[in-house]
């Protein structure tokens, strides 16, 4: 939320190593003695380790004790580095809905935030929703209703749908349209998967 | 008899794994030692590159190497290729720029993060040339060749000379295939003349056979894994530059690489429907007979590739018509090469048919459904043989029954609900039934379950589901003891699944692998057992999982079968495809699509509010699968008809709207109720099973459907797609 | 992106210094419009602010006005009780803009200061005088369906795509900023600009100023509201035209009127002749006919937008209908 001062990023190329150097030295800064800084400046590989931060978060209930690079997104950290890969990338942009997952209990895009952003927070994929062997409801019901074809979007649908019931926005099937439209389907399942939802919300088990 | 499974709704096998986010796609792997790859892509349209400059790149942290033409690994097959031959753009081999966004140079990295990064800092300067993507503006440029040429049947232009004439140009717009998972591949080359890929494909054999014919190694040291595929409708046909400038990266770094594109180069680097100018003429009796059909089409291809689809084929078969002639020419442009997208060209050819005859029958003062009734084929008037089976006038019927269509008011702009004008429209698609050769292994184990293999590909139809289904018809064993295995290389031949024929090829050979199994538990029987001793080999009777003598006084099961005789497994390979039969007849499914539509009139803002679809594809093996893969269709089609288009600023050459903002694929609310119906009468030809093809005809003729629908709700003809809400909206001047 | 350092002051003092000092550090909040004009290499920056545990998140009624912390998420003001029962055309707005995953994220800040749509700015080699100052407008001989037919300048025809802000313009709210020279309190449709020979500039912040808040003062605007969005699809898309309007009909007298427009100038487009021309008048639909014509006198279209004067037109007529028949 700060003013506009955009460079043509074009313009600061030429610069761009120096300062990559500068900054990795000033977060080793703040994180380290001056002994390591020295030798930070000098060498690629230590460098690389120092261009990383501490972060803590709950993923799928474990505690988990993490160290990114500022860049990384929650959902490369994810998929990259945890190997929790039923969280897809669709666009990278916010624009498809693949990378949902829950952060606190809510539905966001994971591709839009960063890892270090997610101090503290208790994160929830795909692979944290089952009950041990037992589905969770709406699994089972996009199973049953066939909500998916090539199966690429349904971590991310399934991960809306739980959240969209959850908030009360599964009051209708036009309702569910609306707050289901931030995960696109290119097999087309949406009729299925409106269907699955209503199953879900119908049947009355907890959610 | 057990129950009967084909037909049957039965849950996909795999739906477990695609719930959980167990399901790995390609990019799911992460072999170790893994480097991440990413792409520095041309800005200019046409040119050479004048030089490529890495330093800062390769100074950057993590960096391991950055490959382009300068310096990438030799391909044999590119000295082969002839100066001037149209046989695909070699990537990396020299500095020419033939369109925009075209990869020039490949970084990879230690990390995802660095790479992406990196691939900024590489410096690439180019000779820009003057650049041609405006296919309006390169008329003169069109050509043929020998795959196009011109078809007359009767007399050409004979449309002209009818009582009631229409003629019209149509056209679509470039789209995009847009599957949800990005393209990309994990090459790893374990020797030097040794790779495996995990690959985005709907062909693991295919991607085995170009890599082959690239690299001049064997079949056998190339092993292509690719299980779960997140979609294709057409792009993952092929193996395009950016997988084989991954294979080249790899091959100098010999370590695993993945690469997996962005959403904006989807519109650049893996195909997509070429944008197409069609002018339809259609002439009639005032009757409502057909005496002519003129179908001309343009359509944008690549420089160094010439793509051809069956943009004028429907309207050479699809309605009984004495006099049709058709031409199809391309237009070379600075862009990638085109590939089929789902319902192909005959998508595109359909929107012209179907939409005029709408515009005829609304001359005519006639139904548009009678007038296609009035024209139905009986028989294949192209190629003068009858249809297999065609059932497309009960399609009709079934259609209008469940849209309502006597509420439909020929007179347009006549009907109103809720200050939205209400409009109905209807068309109908037809694609190829084909049936390729495939192989399929079947092995029974001793505890009575049944492997089957093939090198197919699921890209989201439920290809294992449905081969399940009819092994567990044919040899009587529970579905669930029963399972499909596909997406390696290293399995018995199959082709890419496309063209709506991965039921009819693998399909059949999956049932034929099942019988040959069986015979071959006969003869094992007859050898050993002292009750089957006697019997001949054609009287065994199949049943349940079980052998039985003519008379039904001897049986034994299978699992027992292989128990007594202390046999591990048995196993057949079959090998299996069409035969004469397709000589005989003609092969088609048929698809009817009707939608009603509610049009804002002030904004234009188009509402598909109930879609019926009704397919004539045959014996429909599963239930539950085949309404999604139709649902599934009808949902590209509204994108087809409604929301997308991919546009370029011709001055660069460039997409201006390359990514899922902008370029609108059809989100949840953008779908109504969809009702599905089918036929679901068996083709006595085609196959065993008796089944058509259906991912093709779900989406072909659609978009006609809600054009004809929207002409009927405001009376403003749309032949541009897709129907915005700039081309409805009235003004009150 | 480039690697950059990331911190989360203590404080709004603590973050307000941290921007403030270093040339390109920048606040991030929801980061759903930074993070991906970083990706698209738009932005760069070498300091990222987390403000997200600021405590900027309070929504309550202060004096009458509906005090909304600048970090509320859009997801949690829509569905708020205050704003659905006092400012409901603000909670329609909210729920016309992305998607819900979208508005988990997005602050009222965030909002504010997202960046345009327009294809050019986000392709970084094409020409924008916005994004690259002198660079030349790729838009204005170029594809330029989505842009501005108001106020627009011949350095710049993108539009501001935000929902939210044009339901806020049409309440009149108040936007808080604080900064190193203290606080102060800019009337919202004085917050973003026009693009004139400035297009590098969306809004009128200063280099370190933060929003805090946004106050909507009470108003009589509960009943006869609407908003309406025309897009290219049904939902999850930006604005070709969008409307808001804000109707106090006491006895069959339009009392008082508010009407703005999105995707159609730099920043959120009230229209205060049009509001004008109604004041007093009757809510029939000659008269809002009239109302638009007024409102959209002044469009000026581009090649591929002209249709949207004529969109607009109908567009204003269509959401007073919409909001008078309620």
């Amino acid at each position: 939320m700060s003013a506009e001062n955009d460079q043509h990023p074009r313009d600061k190329q030429a610069g761009r190593r120096d300062f990559l150097k500068q900054s990795s030295a000033m977060m080793a800064l703040a994180l380290t003695p001056p002994l390591v800084i020295k030798a930070a400046a000098h060498d690629e590989a230590i460098a690389g380790i120092f261009e990383k931060m501490p972060v803590n978060m709950e993923i799928n209930g474990k505690k988990m004790q993490l160290s990114v690079e500022p860049r990384t997104t929650l959902l490369d950290l994810l998929r990259e580095q945890l190997a929790l890969t039923g969280t897809k990338k669709g666009c990278d942009h916010g624009q498809c809905g693949a990378c949902t997952v829950h952060v606190n209990g809510r539905r966001i895009n994971s591709c839009l935030t960063l890892a270090v952003m997610q101090e503290g927070n208790q994160v929830t994929t795909i692979e944290g929703i089952a009950n041990g062997d037992q589905l969770h409801p709406v699994q089972e019901a996009f199973i049953k209703h066939d909500g998916f074809q090539c199966g690429y979007c349904t971590p991310g649908q399934i991960m809306s749908a739980v959240a969209c019931i959850r908030e009360g926005h599964a009051g209708s099937p036009e309702q569910i349209r609306e707050f289901m439209s931030g995960n696109i389907c290119r097999c087309g399942a949406y009729d299925n998967i409106v269907n699955a939802i209503v199953d879900v919300k119908s049947g009355g088990k907890t959610v | 008899m057990k129950k009967q499974q084909t037909g049957q709704s039965m849950d996909r096998v795999d739906g477990r794994l695609k719930v959980t986010g167990g399901a790995r796609y390609f990019a799911d792997h992460q072999p170790d030692g893994l480097l991440y790859a990413a792409l520095v892509c041309s800005p200019v349209s046409s040119g050479t590159i004048k030089s490529v400059n890495a330093t800062l790149a390769l100074r950057a942290p993590g960096v391991v190497d950055v490959v382009s033409h300068l310096n990438a690994p030799r391909v044999p097959a590119y000295q082969e290729s002839k100066p001037g031959a149209k046989d695909g753009l070699k990537i990396f081999k020299d500095d020419r720029i033939y369109s925009n966004g075209q990869p020039v140079a490949i970084v990879v990295a230690n990390t995802l993060e660095r790479a992406v990064y990196a691939a900024s800092l590489v410096e690439v300067q180019y000779n820009q040339e003057t650049h041609y993507t405006d296919m309006n503006a390169s008329m003169d440029k069109a050509f043929q060749n020998s795959r196009m040429k011109d078809y007359v049947r009767g007399e050409a232009g004979a449309w002209e000379k009818a009582a009631v004439t229409h003629t019209a140009q149509y056209t679509i717009p470039l789209e995009v295939h847009n599957p949800m998972e990005l393209a990309g591949i994990i090459a790893h080359w374990t020797t030097p003349d040794t790779l495996t890929l995990y690959a985005k494909t709907q062909g693991v054999k295919s991607v085995q056979e170009t890599i082959q014919d690239l690299f001049k190694i064997p079949e056998q040291n190339i092993t292509v894994h690719s299980q779960f595929v997140g979609g294709g409708f057409g792009m993952a046909l092929r193996i395009w530059p950016l997988e084989v400038a991954t294979i080249l990266a790899a091959k100098k770094i010999r370590k695993p690489v993945k690469l997996v594109i962005t959403r904006d180069q989807m519109f650049t680097l893996v195909g997509y429907r070429p944008n197409a100018t069609q002018q339809l003429s259609i002439g009639a009796t005032a009757e409502g007979k057909l005496t002519g059909i003129t179908h001309e089409a343009v359509a944008i291809t690549s420089p160094y590739e010439d793509f051809t689809e069956g943009i004028v084929a429907m309207s050479k078969f699809m309605y009984a018509c004495p006099n049709v002639n058709t031409k199809y020419q391309l237009v070379p442009l600075n862009m990638s090469t085109p590939v089929w997208m789902r319902g192909p060209g005959e998508a595109t050819g359909s929107f012209a048919l179907e939409s005029a005859i709408d515009e005829l029958a609304h001359k005519l003062k006639m139904d548009p459904l009678q007038l296609r009734v009035i024209n139905h084929a009986d028989v294949d008037p192209e190629k003068n043989l009858p249809f297999s089976s065609k059932y497309l006038k009960e399609a009709y019927e079934i259609g209008a029954e469940k849209i309502g269509w006597t509420n439909r008011n020929p007179v347009p702009r006549s009907r109103e609900e809720d200050g939205m004008l209400v409009g109905y429209g209807m068309s109908s698609g037809t694609f190829g039934a084909y049936r390729g050769k495939a192989t399929v292994s079947a092995t029974l184990k001793a505890d009575g379950s049944l492997v089957l293999q093939s090198a197919a590909s699921d890209i989201g139809p439920g290809t294992a589901t449905a081969m399940v289904q009819i092994a567990a018809d044919v040899t009587g064993i529970a579905p669930e003891k029963i399972k499909f295995m596909l997406g390696e290389s290293s399995y018995p031949f199959a082709p890419e699944q496309g063209g709506s024929s991965t039921v009819s090829t693998v399909g059949s050979a999956v049932s034929d692998a099942c019988k040959a199994l069986q015979q071959q538990l006969a003869t094992i029987a007859i050898s050993n057992i002292p009750a089957f001793k006697t019997a001949a080999p054609e009287t065994i009777i199949y049943e349940d999982g079980q052998l039985l003598t003519a008379n039904r006084q001897e049986k034994i099961s299978y699992e027992a079968l292989l128990q007594q005789q202390q046999l591990p497994e048995v196993k057949v390979m079959t090998t299996s495809q069409g035969g004469p039969e397709r000589k005989k007849y003609s092969m088609y499914s048929f698809s009817v699509h009707f939608a009603k539509v509610h049009v804002h009139p002030a904004t234009g803002v188009v509402r598909i509010k109930h879609i019926v679809s009704v397919a004539d594809a045959g014996t429909i093996v599963n239930a539950k699968t085949a309404r999604s893969q139709m649902i599934g269709g009808v949902v590209g089609g509204i994108g087809m008809a409604l929301t997308e288009e991919a546009i370029l600023d011709h001055r660069f050459g460039r997409f201006v709207n390359n990514n899922f903002a902008d370029y609108h694929v059809a989100v949840n609310a953008d779908t109504p109720p969809t009702d599905v119906y089918f036929i679901n009468k068996k083709d006595p030809y085609i196959n065993p099973m008796g089944s058509k093809g259906m991912g093709e005809i779900a989406l072909i003729g659609f978009a006609a459907a809600v054009a004809n629908a929207v002409f009927n709700a405001t009376g403003k003809r749309v032949r541009d797609l897709p129907i915005t809400p700039d081309k409805v909206l009235e003004t009150t001047a | 992106m480039n690697q950059f350092s990331y911190v989360r002051p203590a404080n709004l003092k603590a973050a307000i210094d941290a921007v403030a000092k270093d040339k390109s550090a920048r606040f991030i909040a929801g980061g759903t419009n930074l993070l991906d004009l970083m990706k698209s290499g738009v932005v760069t920056s070498e300091k990222l602010v987390d403000i997200n545990r600021l405590p900027l998140k309070d929504i309550q009624l202060s004096e009458g006005a509906l005090h909304i912390g600048a970090l509320v998420l859009n997801s949690d003001l829509a569905a708020h009780d205050l704003v659905k029962t006092q400012h409901p055309l603000l909670s329609q707005a909210l729920l016309a803009g992305a998607s819900q995953q979208l508005r988990n994220m997005a602050t009222v800040g965030g909002n504010m200061m997202q960046r345009t749509r327009c294809t050019y700015f986000y392709d970084t080699t094409m020409p924008c005088n916005k994004r690259a100052p002198n660079s030349g407008c790729g838009a204005i001989g170029g594809i330029n369906r989505m842009h501005a037919i108001f106020g627009a300048s011949d350095s710049c025809i993108a539009v501001h795509p935000s929902d939210m802000c044009v339901a806020l313009a049409a309440l009149d709210a108040m936007v808080l900023v604080t900064g190193p020279k203290g606080s102060r309190r800019i009337p919202f449709t004085d917050f973003h600009r026009l693009p004139g020979n400035t297009p590098q500039l969306d809004n009128n912040l200063g280099k370190g100023e933060l929003i805090t808040a946004v106050e909507i003062p009470s108003n009589h605007f509960t009943k006869n509201i609407y908003y309406l969005k025309v897009r290219d699809r049904a939902s999850y898309a930006f604005a070709l035209v969008s409307v808001a309007v804000a109707l106090d009909i006491r006895d069959g007298v339009i009392h008082e009127a508010r009407l703005a427009m999105g995707g159609v100038a730099h920043k959120p487009w009230r229209l205060p002749e049009a509001e004008k021309a109604l004041a007093g008048k009757a809510p029939t639909a000659e008269n809002f006919r009239i109302a638009a014509g007024i409102a959209t006198q002044s469009a000026k279209a581009y090649k591929h937008n002209m249709f949207k004067p004529a969109l607009a037109l109908n567009s204003i007529q269509t959401a007073l209908q919409k909001a008078a028949s309620v």
